[in-house]
C-alpha cells in the first residue's frame, strides 16, 4: 500500500510517517530513504537531528536524495520492504537546482528544466514497482501552495513542479493523508 | 452557486470541471472581467487582488451581481495561509481575496475543497 501524506510545515507530518511506514513494515525491512544532501553546518545538524528522531524505529537508512527509480534493482533494497520517503520536497529541489560541492563550499550548478517530469515519474515509477512487489512507500511532501506573495519565476516553477508531483503521486497512492497540527485528515 | 477553493496549483478547476461536468470555464488569473454567461468563473483571487488595487472591494462587486452568479461554480486561489506580506498593496488584495472567499462561501449551497487534485465538500 503506497500512501501520501501532506501539510503544513513543523505540523507532525514526519512523526504520522515514521509511525504509517512502520505500521507497514509488519516486521519486514523498513527503509529511510534520507533524501537531504546536506551542504553545511546548518543541514549536518539537521540531518543528526533527525537521525536521533529516528533512532530505536529500527530504520535502515538508504541516503538518496536524487534518482529515486535507481532503487530499483539495487541488490541492498529489498523492494517488499516498507520505506519512508521524506520528502518529495527535497528530492525535487536537490534535481532542480543541483549544487556541487566545490572546495567545500557549495555551488550552483543552474537549473535542470527537465527536473520536473523526470522526478515526478521516477517516484510514480518507484511507488509502482515496490507495490507491485508487496511493499510499500510512505511519500511525504509540504503544502506550500497557500501564499499570496509572488515568488521569483523559478520558485514560482518550482511550486508548481511540486504541485504536479504530489497530484501525479496522489492519483497512484491507496491513501492521502493532510496532517494538521498532527491531526490526520484522509482525502483517499 | 457551488464555492471551489484550495491552494496554488491543486488542480481546482480541473476537478470543477470533471465534478460538476461543466466545460465553459471563464479564466481571470490573466486579467478579464467575469464572464456570467460562462459555467465556472476560475481565478477569482486575481481578480480580487485587480479589484483591489483599483480601490474596490471585491466581496462588494460580487454582491451587487447577485444574480448573475447564483447557479455557477466559482473557483478560488486561497492565499491566506502564508506569511503577512510586507507590501502593502499585496497585504490589502490578500486581504480582499479572504474576505471574497469567506462571503462567497457563506452565500455558497456547497463548498468544496481541493488538496492535490482531490476534492472534498466540506458544506
Amino acid at each position: 500500500m503506497n500512501v501520501l501524506i501532506s501539510g503544513g510545515a513543523k505540523n507532525g507530518k514526519s512523526l504520522y510517517a515514521q509511525q504509517t511506514a512502520s505500521e507497514l513494515a509488519d516486521c519486514g525491512p523498513l527503509y529511510y530513504i534520507a533524501t537531504m544532501i546536506p551542504h553545511d553546518g546548518e543541514d549536518r545538524a539537521r540531518i543528526e537531528r533527525h537521525v536521533k528522531e529516528r533512532e530505536g524505529w529500527g530504520f535502515t537508512t538508504i541516503e538518496q536524495g536524487k534518482s529515486i527509480a535507481s532503487l530499483i534493482g539495487r541488490e541492498d533494497v529489498d523492494l517488499k520492504g516498507s520505506f519512508l520517503l521524506d520528502s518529495v520536497t527535497a528530492v525535487l529541489e536537490n534535481e532542480m537546482f543541483p549544487v556541487a560541492l566545490k572546495e567545500g563550499k557549495p555551488e550552483f550548478l543552474g537549473e535542470d528544466e527537465e527536473a520536473p517530469e523526470r522526478v515526478k515519474k521516477e517516484l510514480v515509477a518507484f511507488g509502482s514497482a515496490v507495490k507491485e512487489a508487496g511493499g510499500s512507500v510512505v511519500f511525504v511532501s509540504d503544502c506550500i501552495y497557500g501564499d499570496s506573495c509572488g515568488y521569483s519565476p523559478s520558485t514560482e516553477k518550482y511550486r508548481r513542479a511540486l504541485a504536479e508531483a504530489d497530484r501525479a503521486l496522489a492519483a497512484v497512492c491507496d491513501k492521502v493523508t493532510e496532517v494538521t497540527c498532527g491531526i490526520t485528515e484522509e482525502w483517499k | 452557486m457551488i464555492l471551489v477553493f484550495g491552494g496554488a496549483y491543486q488542480g481546482k478547476t480541473e476537478y470543477a470541471v470533471k465534478e460538476f461536468g461543466l466545460s465553459a470555464v471563464c479564466d481571470l488569473s490573466e486579467g478579464g472581467e467575469p464572464d456570467f454567461t460562462k459555467e465556472i468563473i476560475t481565478g477569482l483571487d486575481a481578480f480580487a487582488s485587480r479589484l483591489s488595487a483599483a480601490g474596490e472591494d471585491p466581496a462588494e462587486y460580487f454582491r451587487s451581481r447577485r444574480g448573475l452568479w447564483e447557479g455557477k461554480v466559482l473557483v478560488i486561489t486561497d492565499t491566506t495561509q502564508g506569511v503577512v506580506p510586507v507590501d502593502r498593496e499585496v497585504r490589502a488584495a490578500r486581504e480582499a481575496s479572504g474576505r471574497l472567499m469567506m462571503y462567497l462561501a457563506g452565500e455558497a449551497e456547497q463548498v468544496h475543497r481541493v488538496f492535490c487534485g482531490i476534492g472534498k465538500r466540506i458544506k
